[in-house]
Formats: C-alpha cells, structure tokens, sequence
C-alpha cells in the first residue's frame, strides 16, 4: 500500500497548501474591503444630498466631504495592491469588482457635478487610487460598468432637480423672490439629457459580448426615454431657459 | 401640401419627445470627445473578446483530442505486450503534440496577459488533458505525476527564446485527476470483461486512495471539487461492486460471465457522463 498513500502526500498535500494559502490571502482582501466599503456606503449618503438639496452651498460642502472620503478609499486600494499577489488580479477580482464600479460611478458623479464632463479612465483610476499600481488596476468594464450606473442616477437627479424647480416656478407666480440659481436648475435635464444622449452614442460603439455590461447598456435605453420626456415636458412649458430668453424677447 | 406645411411648422415651433436626443446625435462628430474615449474601448475590448474567443476554440480542440486519447488507451489488451507499447507510444506522442502545439499557442496568447482573466476559456480542455495524462502515466506506470513535475510541461520558449509558462492551476489539475477516476472505474469493468480479476483489486485501491484525498480535504468552497467528487464517489462504490462479486461469487460463475452479473446489479445506477466521444 506504498502507492495509495504516495498519492494523498505528492498530490493532495501541496493541493491543500495552496487552497490555505488562498485562503488567507482572501481573508486580507476581505479585511481591506470591509474599510472600502465603509467609505462607499459614507459616500453613497453624501451623495444623496443633490437629490434633496437646491442650494449650491450645500452640494458643494457634500462634494467636498466625498472627495475627502475618497481619500480614505485610496489608502485602502494602496494596501490591496500590496495584499494581491503579481499578475493574479483576476483571481481575486470578485472581492472588489462590484465595489469598484460603485466607486468609478461615484467619481463620475463628482466630476459631471463639479465640471459638467465625462470622467476619463485615467481620471477615474487616479480619484480610486488605482492609477499607476504594480498589482492592481482600474478594469475597463468596472469603469464602464460605473458610467453606466451614473446615466441612471443622473435621470432620477432630472427628477429630484425639476422638481425643485417646479416649487419655485409655482412660488413665482404667486409672485414671490425667485433664486435665480435655483431657477437655472431647468438648464440641469438639458446639460444631462446632452450627457446621456453622448454616453448612449458612445456605447454603441462597442461590441459587447452577452455578459452583465450588455445588460446593463440595454437598460441605458429606457434612462435615455426618460429623459427625453422630461425635457419634452419642460420645453413644451417653455421651461427651457432658451425658450424663457424667446418669451422674454416677445 | 399644407398638410405637409403644418408638419414643418410643428416641427419648427413645437418641440417633440426624442429631439434633444436627435440633435445631440446629429450633432456628434469623430472629433467628440465622448466619441474618442469610445472608440479607445471598443478596440481594447474587442482585442480582449478576440482573445478569449481563440482561447476557447484552442482549448475545445484539446478537449476533444484528450478524449480521443482516453479511448485509445482504454483500447489497450494488456496481454499483448508489443501492441501494448505500441498504443502507449501513440498515446504519449499525442499527448507532447498537444503541448507542443495547442497549449503553446495558449501560452502565447497570454503572454504579457493575466492568465487568470481568461482562464475559464481553457479550464475545461485543461482538465480533460490532466485526465488523459494521468490515464496515461497509470496505464504505463501505475503511478500519476505530480502537479510540479505536470507544470513543468507547461513551459515554453516564444520567438525570443523568453520562458513563459502557462497558468496551470491546482484546482485544475485536481480536477482532472477527479475526472481520471471515471476513466479507471470504466477500465475496471472492461478489465473484468477480459477476465483479469487482479487488476480490478488494484484499481478499485488507487480509486480508494483518490478518494482518501479528497475526503481528507479541510476545505473546498469550489463547486466543480464537490460536484466532482459525488461522481467520484459513485464510480468507486460500482467498483466496490465488482470486487466484492469477484471476492464472493468468484468461485461460483466463470469469469467471463461475472461482467452480465454485475451489469445487471447496477441496472437502475447507470449514470457515466461522456464515455463516448
């Protein structure tokens, strides 16, 4: 019975050392992740402020309290690359994929609120601390994944910010002090419809396999529907601040 | 015609759901800058896509050509010692043919690339050819490879003599090695329709012993690994089966006739997944 127990130590003995191996380095990127998405979900409820929120002060404290969190959420990528052993990010890619394309999605927001553009990868990359990392990198479809989810929030942004809006229209005519920086809040769908409108075109080009990024591109569509009706409905109110300027002429 | 006039006039004056849209799109050129990004990704994802697909058209080529393998060898008469090595020569040039062609054009592929990223393109072929290496090195030299020695034929020289090895994984190699039991439980009943009871002991004992391994195993959160071992499972307890019919009714019915015993016992078990090719 030489044999059967040659077996056992030759092959399943370094079998097993490899699973604990894995294992324990699993148990770092968990630990690493658990710090990183604190700081997401902090981010995430930072963020939601636009949506409730008209005054420009308020945003832009929120804005800034985010890119301080974002802070935190480098120095927590700054140990995954250490942690993750070379050339074997995709094995363990499943700890932080989803959390990535919720960070990349977050950045996106930041910079479309503070400039008014699409974030670039490197851009991206850079807010994560994933630029220029030995290990670990910013996975082109976690970026698109994320651009993806801004579409969305940026239409139900639409919403909340024609809402508002709609308040203070209803405010002026019974003839009370409009903000007019609130008031320009009706130029907001326009620009996003804009975005959208790009970001859909842009994502035609692509030929996407049958995998989760097609299905999430295929429910871009209805954000796009949605959007074009809110600008449909502002417009034919003469809402739009072009048409404002044209009523104002007449 | 002044029906078509009140359409322009609408158009003109009154704005239509979709038209921010339209115009955004109208209004695109190759110059935009959305656009440049795109066009940037659509070529880094197709080359990634292309890759994978070659990958896997590589990986099904061996998958089917491990099989053929496993069926040459299962073909082997033991008793003819010349047709024998005959059969283990094909067998194990075949098999280095394999390497030499379909796993370098993998490995060369994924040089400067994560081997993981594109890893289930070629796991399945991967485990089919452990299987049919390990079917071979047992049927030459009662013994399996380990995985060090294994990988080692995984490494290969590119155009600038640089070494570059091919990601083989130990899941992969246990893997194939769950796969190889099926191919001795197969061999055991063949083996006994042949009238050689000694070699059934012995293989139902390897059989044992792989699965000794597994059971002692602390943990495997991976599927295949227990999926794999049920199967495993089954085909050693068939081998049982035939054992202990040798052991106890091996006195009583000629040897030819043991394997209509046992296949009628096993009736209401009969589950070998891809046995034929």
């Amino acid at each position: 019975m030489a044999e059967p127990t040659k077996v056992i130590t030759e092959i399943f003995g370094p079998f097993q050392d490899s699973i604990n191996a894995e294992q324990d380095i699993r148990e770092l990127i968990r630990s690493i992740m658990k710090d990183v998405e604190k700081s997401l979900r902090e981010t995430v409820i930072a963020m939601q402020v636009i949506h409730s929120e008209v005054n420009c002060e308020y945003i832009h404290h929120s804005l800034l309290k985010a890119r301080s969190l974002f802070e935190e959420v480098q120095k927590g990528f700054d140990e995954l690359d250490k942690t993750v052993p070379p050339g074997q990010y995709y094995r363990y890619n499943d700890h932080w994929r989803f959390s990535t394309q919720r960070l990349c999605f977050l950045a996106a927001l930041i910079v479309f609120l503070e400039k008014g553009f699409l974030i670039d990868q490197v851009t991206a990359a850079q807010m994560l601390g994933l630029h220029d990392k030995e290990n670990i990198h910013l996975d082109l479809e976690d970026y698109l994944h994320g651009l993806l989810n801004l579409a969305s929030e940026l239409v139900s942004f639409v919403f909340s910010c024609s809402r508002g809006a709609l308040c203070i229209h209803i405010y002026a005519q019974a003839r009370f002090a409009v903000n007019s920086v609130t008031l320009g809040d009706y130029s907001r769908p326009l620009q996003i419809s804009k975005f959208v409108a790009e970001l859909n075109a842009g994502f035609r080009l692509l030929n996407l396999k049958n995998d989760s990024l097609r299905k999430r591109f295929d429910a871009l569509k209805y954000d796009v529907k949605k959007i074009e009706e809110v600008v449909y409905d502002i417009s034919i109110r003469g809402l739009t601040p072009k048409a404002s300027a044209e009523d104002a002429a007449d | 015609m002044s029906k078509s006039k009140g359409n322009y006039r609408s158009k003109r004056n009154k704005p239509t759901v979709g038209q921010q849209a339209k115009e955004v799109l109208e209004s695109l050129d190759e110059n935009n800058r959305v656009i440049k990004l795109f066009r940037a990704f659509a070529v880094e994802l197709d080359d990634k896509h292309d890759r994978h697909e070659r990958i896997v058209k590589l990986g099904r080529d061996i998958t089917i050509e491990a099989k053929r393998i496993i069926f040459l060898l299962h073909n082997i008469s033991t008793d003819i010692e010349e047709k024998r090595n005959s059969v283990l020569e094909e067998a194990k040039s075949r098999l280095s043919t394999l390497c030499s062609t379909n796993f370098k054009a993998i490995a060369l592929e994924l040089r400067r690339h994560d081997g993981y990223l594109y890893h289930r393109a070629f796991t399945a072929g991967m485990q089919e050819f452990i299987e049919a290496l390990c079917f071979y090195q047992y049927i030459k030299q009662d013994s399996i490879g380990n995985w060090v020695d294994i990988n080692r034929s995984f490494q290969f020289e590119d155009e600038d003599q640089q070494k570059i090895q091919l990601l083989f994984t130990q899941y992969d190699f246990i893997l194939g090695i769950a796969d190889f039991t099926g191919e001795l439980m197969r061999k055991c009943i063949n083996t006994l329709g042949s009238g050689n009871v000694s070699d059934c002991f012995k293989l139902c004992n390897f059989v044992r012993a792989i699965n000794t391994g597994f059971l002692g195993l602390s943990y495997s959160g991976n599927r295949e690994v227990s999926r794999k071992t049920h199967v495993l499972r089954q085909s050693l307890a068939k081998m049982e089966l035939v054992c202990y019919n040798i052991q106890i009714r091996g006195s009583e019915v000629p040897k030819h006739m043991l394997l209509s015993v046992i296949e009628s016992q096993e009736a209401d078990n009969n589950d070998d997944e891809g046995f034929c090719i």
